[in-house]
C-alpha cells in the first residue's frame, strides 16, 4: 500500500522537446486503495508536491490537486467523514492523459481544450495506456515557446538568405550607377528584410536606363515579384529600345499580364492581381535629355536658380500616369506616355516609391507627404545627393517615430 | 438588411455600414496582410445593399489615414460600385482628411476624377 515510484525521468535532451515523452517527469503516485488521510500525509511530507496521480495497477484514473484537496479537507467534519475512505473522493476524475508519442503541438491544443486545469495541474503521460509519468503545464508552455522560436528562427534564416540573393541582384545596378553617376543617392530599405521594391540601372553607349520599381506586396511575396519584374526587364532591355521607356513599359505590361495569367483569359477568381508602380527613365548623356514614362510614380526635378531674381531653387513634381503595370484592371493595350525634358546643369532628379510619402507619423499620425519631401529637397539642394539622402532619411525616421514602418522604402536621385 | 459593424484593428479600419440608415462609414488605417480576404464580406454586403437601393440618398463617410496598395485596389472597386449605383441613387462621398494631409486629399481628388457620378465632398478637419 505504500506509494510507488514511477520509472526515472527520461534524460532531457538539449534540443527542443518534440513529444510528450520529452516532458515526462517522475513523481509520487498513489493507488486508489490509499485513504484521504494518507494523501494528506503525503502532501505534508512533500511540500514541493502539487499533484498526485492516482494509478490503479498501471492505469491512471485521476489526479489529486494539492490546493483543491487541502481546501476540501480543511472544511468542518471532512476529515472525519472522508479521512478513512478512498482517496479518489477528491481527485479530478478526468485529467488530461496523453500518450508519450503525442507531438508537442498536438499536446498544446489538447491542453488548451482541457481548459485551465491542464496548465495548473499538468497532465498524465502514458504508454499504450499504462502510466509512465506526468508533465507540467509550465514545461509545456516552455516547450511550445521553444518550438515557436525554433520555427521562426528557421523562417528568419531562410528570409535572411533570400535577402542575400535579392541584394546580389541589385549589385550590378549599384556598381554601374556609381561608375556612371558619381553624384547620386540610392536608399533601398525593405520593410521585412526582403521586399517588393527594386531598382535597375543599365549603362549604354549613349546614355543610361533607370527603373525604380514598387511591386505589389512586401516581404517574401514582394521579393518574388521583384525577381519576375527584374528578369522581364532585363530581357526587354537586351532586345527592346531603352530610349523609349513608354514602349518598354507597355511591353512589360503585356508580359506580366500573360505570365501571371492576369490577361482576362483565366477568370477562375483565385489568381493573382499583381503588378508594379514604376518609373522608367532614359537619359541621353551627350544631350542631357531625359525621356521617362511613369506608372503611379512621381518624379521630382530640383532646379537651381536660373537667375539672381528667381527663387534660389525650384522643385517641380511631375506625376506619373495613374495606371499601374501588369494588374488585372490594366488593359493589355494600355500605352503610357513618354515625358521629355532637357536637364539644366546642376539640376537633380529624384524618384521615390510610396513608402516614404505614405508613411504615417508626426504628432497627427498622418502621411509624410510630398510637400514635406519637396521642402526637404529645397532645403538641402546644395548638398551632395548622398548627404541629402541621409538628411531626408533621418527626418523621415524622426517623423515615423513610434509608428511601425508600413511599406518598403526606396529613394533614388541623380545629378548628372 | 442587416447592418455591418467591424471594429478597427491596428491594420484594418472600423467598418460601420448602417444600411438601414443609408450611412456607410470607413475609418482608420487599412493594411491587412490579405486585403481581398478582409474586404470580401464587406464588398459582398455592399453589393447586396446597392442592388436593392433605388432613389436613395446614401451618405458615405471615409476617414482613412493610411491604406496600402492592395487596399487601394479594393477601395477603387467599392467606389466603382458606388459610381454605378449613383445612376439610380444620390451618393454623397464625404472624404475626410486632416487639414495638413495632402496625401489623402490628393487621393480623394483622383477618386473624384475617376468616379464623376459620386458627389465628392472633401471635408478637412483639425486635429
Amino acid at each position: 500500500m505504500s506509494p510507488d515510484q514511477a520509472s526515472p525521468a527520461p534524460k532531457r535532451s538539449a534540443t527542443t522537446p518534440n513529444t510528450a515523452f520529452d516532458l515526462k517527469k517522475s513523481t509520487l503516485v498513489a493507488s486508489p486503495e490509499l485513504f484521504s488521510d494518507d494523501i494528506l500525509h503525503l502532501f505534508h511530507e512533500h511540500a514541493a508536491l502539487d499533484v498526485i496521480p492516482i494509478v490503479e495497477d498501471t492505469l491512471p484514473i485521476g489526479l489529486v490537486n494539492r490546493h483543491v484537496f487541502m481546501n476540501e479537507m480543511a472544511r468542518p467534519y471532512m476529515r472525519e467523514i472522508y479521512g478513512r475512505k478512498s482517496c479518489i473522493a477528491f481527485m479530478d476524475k478526468q485529467p488530461l492523459i496523453v500518450e508519450e508519442n503525442t507531438p508537442i503541438q498536438e499536446l498544446s491544443f489538447r491542453a488548451l481544450a482541457a481548459g485551465q486545469k491542464a496548465l495548473s495541474d499538468g497532465f498524465i503521460i502514458v504508454k499504450n495506456g499504462a502510466y509512465t509519468g506526468v508533465g507540467s503545464g509550465f514545461d509545456l508552455v516552455d516547450a511550445v515557446t521553444k518550438l515557436q522560436a525554433e520555427k521562426s528562427r528557421m523562417v528568419m534564416e531562410s528570409i535572411e538568405y533570400a535577402s542575400v540573393i535579392q541584394k546580389s541582384f541589385l549589385r550590378p545596378s549599384q556598381r554601374d550607377l556609381a561608375a556612371c553617376l558619381p553624384d547620386h543617392v540610392l536608399l533601398w530599405e525593405p520593410r521585412d528584410v526582403v521586399g517588393g521594391d527594386f531598382f535597375v540601372f543599365r549603362h549604354f553607349d549613349d546614355g543610361f536606363f533607370i527603373a525604380v520599381i514598387d511591386c505589389t506586396g512586401h516581404g517574401v511575396p514582394g521579393a518574388f515579384m521583384t525577381l519576375i519584374m527584374a528578369s522581364l526587364l532585363d530581357r526587354l532591355l537586351q532586345h527592346g529600345n531603352p530610349r523609349d521607356p513608354a514602349s518598354v513599359m507597355a511591353e512589360m505590361n503585356r508580359m506580366v499580364k500573360s505570365i501571371l495569367a492576369q490577361d482576362g483569359k483565366h477568370e477562375d477568381g483565385g489568381g493573382s492581381d499583381d503588378g508594379m508602380d514604376t518609373a522608367f527613365v532614359w537619359f541621353n548623356t551627350a544631350q542631357r535629355s531625359m525621356t521617362w514614362a511613369a506608372a503611379k510614380t512621381p518624379l521630382f526635378i530640383v532646379e537651381p536658380a536660373s537667375s539672381d531674381a528667381a527663387p534660389p531653387v525650384k522643385v517641380e513634381q511631375i506625376n506619373g500616369d495613374r495606371m499601374g503595370v501588369g494588374y488585372r484592371t490594366t488593359p493589355m493595350s494600355h500605352a503610357w506616355i513618354n515625358h521629355n525634358l532637357n536637364l539644366a546643369p546642376g539640376s537633380s532628379v529624384f524618384i521615390t516609391t510610396d513608402g516614404i510619402i505614405d508613411q504615417p507619423g508626426g504628432a497627427k499620425r498622418i502621411a509624410f507627404g510630398k510637400k514635406r519631401l519637396k521642402n526637404m529637397l529645397t532645403e538641402h539642394h546644395s548638398l551632395p545627393l548622398m548627404a541629402q539622402g541621409s538628411r531626408i532619411m533621418q527626418a523621415f525616421g524622426t517623423y515615423q517615430g513610434e509608428q511601425t514602418r508600413r511599406d518598403d522604402v526606396t529613394f533614388f536621385g541623380f545629378r548628372p | 438588411m442587416q447592418d455591418l459593424y467591424i471594429d478597427a484593428t491596428n491594420t484594418s479600419p472600423e467598418v460601420d455600414f448602417r444600411f438601414n440608415e443609408h450611412q456607410l462609414v470607413l475609418r482608420g488605417e487599412s493594411y491587412p496582410e490579405n486585403a481581398a480576404a478582409f474586404f470580401g464580406p464587406i464588398t459582398e454586403a455592399l453589393r447586396e445593399y446597392l442592388e436593392q437601393s433605388q432613389d436613395q440618398t446614401i451618405e458615405v463617410i471615409i476617414e482613412l489615414t493610411y491604406f496600402n496598395s492592395s487596399s487601394t485596389k479594393v477601395l477603387f472597386n467599392i467606389f466603382d460600385m458606388l459610381n454605378t449605383a449613383a445612376a439610380n441613387n444620390t451618393i454623397n462621398l464625404h472624404w475626410r482628411h486632416d487639414e495638413d494631409d495632402d496625401t489623402i486629399l490628393e487621393f480623394g481628388e483622383d477618386l473624384h476624377e475617376d468616379f464623376p457620378a459620386i458627389n465628392y465632398i472633401p471635408e478637412s478637419f483639425e486635429s
